[in-house]
């Protein structure tokens, strides 16, 4: 027919340019590690993307230039410690790539975030490598010798911010004494945003989810700080720490893994960002994002099956 | 008149616009082929033979049904054969046709009509001389307008729908730009036959001399115009009524139940020529567009050839491709060596070009937000990939209108529609296999039940036998015993009279 608008491959290409900024942030405060991490990340992506539509008896070629591969690691290598030893990127992104995504039968098909899925997999069963965080710049022929040599790096890592919390929290320490902001991880957010709404503007997502999701963490994040201020993080800090704004923009408006009616798409986004306060405030990992995405994931078909929009001629 | 808009659709500027809409006469055609399967309803049986001469507007085919109409030579000529032929259809199979050699006299028959004195006519007998004109719905749909109009009786709001919304598409336009006359006098018709209080006339408004035209010609009050913003699938019948009038017709429903007729521009034309010039429908204008060739439309005697028609213009030399009817709704041909139909609207000549292949679906949303109806295209996409008929059905399959606005926007390139055509097929094929396993089912329960009945009413008479005869065995033992008696008292009367004599 007579295509009009991006095309699937050049939605995927849009998506990856705009975590730019927010990637140029993290470089900013953390070095070489995330630009590395990306690198390895994308290699591999395509090498097991590949390898495994080659076994699937698929044109190899077409599926690596859909970049939907490139995108999943692009969003994992953003998502873990950039810190985090080589063979981290690697395992999670062929754990993204084939649990989450080939062998459902490829792009369109997964139920789940391939990125999330694999980040999850990651912190469960390697929790050590995917909490130590860098606190510091490193050029990058340390980063190199960190990821790669496993150069130690004590004094130059740590927990992050919502990690620090959360245990600070547990020991029975009041918030009022303790930093509940991060100038790195605000500027993070601030460039994801940044990112989300040129998205937005060139229309390759929709306002829908964004705007629920972060509806989602205001709304339950208030109600939270209503029944406890001193345990209970405020709005803010939910908004600039974490994977907040990258989870809003770039990994819940996944549209394979995502609610597809108009109606759904905003049960969907506010369900994630009820679910990341929750998850932050009460369960056993400092931030959701990963696994608030992946629980929303599955309960999509029945938020679809029940937001169907009115059919012309139809009550 | 205002113009409301309604949600979904696609505006998509005209790919081969044009200076000036014109018509090309086409000369008389060497030969005509004419289809004896219609769009709708049972193929025609001919009533003519090889061999046989038939003058132009004589009927040739016709069938029993009432909702179907007749059949006409196009040309006269001679009946050079009956057989099977490529007819323009998207299953690309032959149907049977009659084909008429030209003998180049144009000689026409003399049909039956109204003349210009039409609203002395009565109702039902104009709607026969429309019948017997062939006359069906000529925008694409080929719905025969004689059912519409026995339906449209009593209807309150006649809708003439001249927006022509498909891209590329002229030939409508160029009727209404140089046909004012005859529309407005065939609206008048249709006013007359229905007694609506008023007559629609709607046209999109980048079709402004189509619109003067008729506007100038026009001097019945009850004749208003609508002009409705240039976007894709405004034409779609229950849309443009819920665009003009807000009225919402159910699914499944008719405009007709609402009191509304919709009759394409080019039907009232060809009702005016029925009914008033007394011809029956032997011709259409038909749009020549595409990137091979200067667009423009050719007035075509119904059964010539593409091919035909399409050497009238400045076609270049290259390989083409063709695609027949809209560039949205139309369907991809391989061939021009089949006959010009009475829904043949436009022939797309372009360019050879390389298709992109097909991308999977990545649930992106565009085609939802598109979809004048509502419905959720890739949803849809998802199970009738699958065949699954049933769930098809729940996301209302059958509300589809195949207008392709999400096979357009579809940035993965994936034919939507095709799928649920597909499947619509599917469902039909289903529920006919479907109801033939029933009634297979039903026959077979009954004659169960009918053998059953049968044995006990045999058991049942067997038994009132042989109570029967029981009785009759009892009665006749009493009987014995009387017998038995007499022939005592018999024998004692003999032995008395002996005893006597003695």
């Amino acid at each position: 027919m007579y295509s009009t608008g991006l095309n699937t491959n050049q939605i995927m290409r849009q998506v990856i340019y705009a975590l730019a900024l927010g990637v140029s942030a993290s470089y900013i405060f953390f070095g070489w590690g995330i630009i590395i991490q990306i690198l390895l990340g994308v290699f591999s992506a395509l090498v097991i993307e590949a390898a495994f539509v080659v076994m699937r008896g698929r044109p190899a070629l077409e599926s690596i230039n859909d970049g939907s591969a490139v995108l999943t690691a692009v969003l994992l290598a953003i998502s873990i410690p950039s810190i985090a030893p080589w063979w981290i990127i690697v395992v999670g992104v062929a754990f993204a790539i084939i649990f989450g995504k080939q062998l459902y039968g490829g792009l369109g098909s997964n139920p789940f975030n391939p990125a999330m899925l694999g980040y999850a997999f990651l912190l469960i069963s390697y929790p050590l490598q995917m909490t130590t965080w860098p606190v510091d710049f490193s050029a990058f022929s340390q980063a190199i010798n960190i990821i790669f040599n496993a150069l130690s790096f004590d004094g130059l890592s740590g927990a992050t911010r919502l990690d620090e919390i959360k245990t600070g929290l547990s020991l029975g320490n009041n918030l009022a004494t303790m930093q509940v902001y991060s100038t790195s991880q605000a500027w993070i957010n601030a460039g994801f945003l940044v990112g989300g709404i040129y998205l937005l503007a060139r229309k390759v997502i929709f306002w829908h989810i964004p705007v629920a999701f972060l509806s989602g963490i205001v709304v339950m994040a208030l109600l939270v700080a209503v029944l406890d201020s001193q345990t209970h993080l405020p709005v803010q800090s939910h908004l600039m720490l974490g994977g907040t704004m990258l989870g809003a923009f770039f990994i819940a408006t996944d549209p394979v893994s995502a609610s597809t009616t108009p109606k759904g798409r905003l049960i969907y986004g506010f369900l994630i960002g009820v679910l990341i306060v929750v998850i932050r405030n009460y369960g056993g990992y400092p931030d959701g994002v990963a696994f608030a995405v992946l629980l929303i994931n599955m309960t999509v078909p029945l938020i679809d099956h029940y937001t169907q929009p009115k059919v012309f001629g139809r009550s | 008149m205002s113009s409301q808009s309604y949600p979904g659709g696609v505006v998509i500027a005209n790919p081969y616009p044009v200076d000036q809409v014109k018509i090309i006469q086409s000369p008389l055609p060497d030969k005509v082929v004419l289809p004896l399967q219609q769009r709708i309803g049972e193929e025609a049986l001919p009533c003519v033979e090889v061999g046989d001469r038939v003058l132009t507007g004589q009927v040739i085919a016709q069938t029993e049904d009432h909702f179907c109409v007749p059949i006409h030579a196009s040309i006269s000529g001679i009946v050079t054969a009956i057989d099977k032929q490529a007819i323009p259809h998207k299953s690309g199979l032959k149907a049977t046709c009659i084909s008429i050699e030209s003998d180049g006299q144009d000689e026409w028959i003399k049909s039956q009509g109204c003349g210009s004195d039409f609203l002395h006519c009565d109702k039902q007998t104009i709607i026969d001389y429309i019948q017997h004109s062939g006359i069906v719905g000529l925008g694409g749909a080929g719905f025969p307008s004689h059912a519409k109009l026995n339906k449209a009786i009593d209807c309150h709001t006649l809708i003439i729908n001249g927006t022509e919304c498909e891209p590329g598409m002229m030939c409508d336009e160029a009727l209404m730009q140089h046909h004012p006359r005859e529309v407005i006098r065939g609206v008048e018709i249709l006013l007359h036959i229905t007694g609506a209080q008023q007559a629609i006339i709607a046209i999109e408004n980048d079709k402004q001399e189509a619109y003067q035209s008729l506007l100038m010609f026009n001097h019945n009050d009850k004749i208003s115009f609508a002009q409705l913003p240039t976007k894709y699938t405004s034409g779609a019948e229950k849309l443009l009524i819920k665009a003009l009038l807000d009225v919402e017709i159910p699914s499944g429903g008719f405009a007709a139940d609402k009191g509304i007729l919709c009759q394409n521009v080019s039907s009232v034309k060809a009702i005016f020529d029925a009914v008033i010039d007394k011809r029956p429908l032997v011709s259409r204008i038909v749009t020549i567009t595409g990137d091979a060739l200067t667009p423009t439309n050719v007035e075509v005697r119904l059964g010539t050839s593409f091919e035909q028609v399409i050497s009238l213009t400045d076609v270049n030399n290259q390989a083409h491709d063709y695609r027949m009817g809209g560039m949205m709704m139309g369907v991809d041909i391989e061939t021009t060596q089949m006959p010009i139909c009475k829904i043949t609207n436009c022939i797309f000549v372009n360019n050879k070009t390389l298709k992109q292949p097909a991308k999977e679906c990545i649930r992106c949303n565009t085609c939802n937000t598109v979809c004048p109806i509502g419905l959720l295209p890739q949803q849809l996409y998802w199970h009738a990939k699958s065949e699954n008929i049933e769930k098809c059905t729940d996301y209302h399959l059958s509300d589809c209108i195949e207008c392709a606005c999400c096979s357009y926007v579809c940035p993965s390139n994936i034919d939507l529609v095709s799928y649920f055509s597909f499947a619509k097929a599917l469902d039909k094929k289903q529920t006919a296999d479907q109801e033939r396993i029933d009634i297979a089912r039903d026959r077979f329960e009954f004659r169960e039940y009918r053998l059953d009945r049968n044995k006990e009413e045999r058991s049942q008479m067997m038994a009132e036998k042989k109570q029967a005869l029981k009785e009759k065995m009892a009665k006749d033992k009493e009987q014995g015993l009387e017998q038995t008696d007499k022939i005592a008292q018999a024998m004692a009367r003999v032995k008395k009279t002996k005893e006597d004599n003695v």
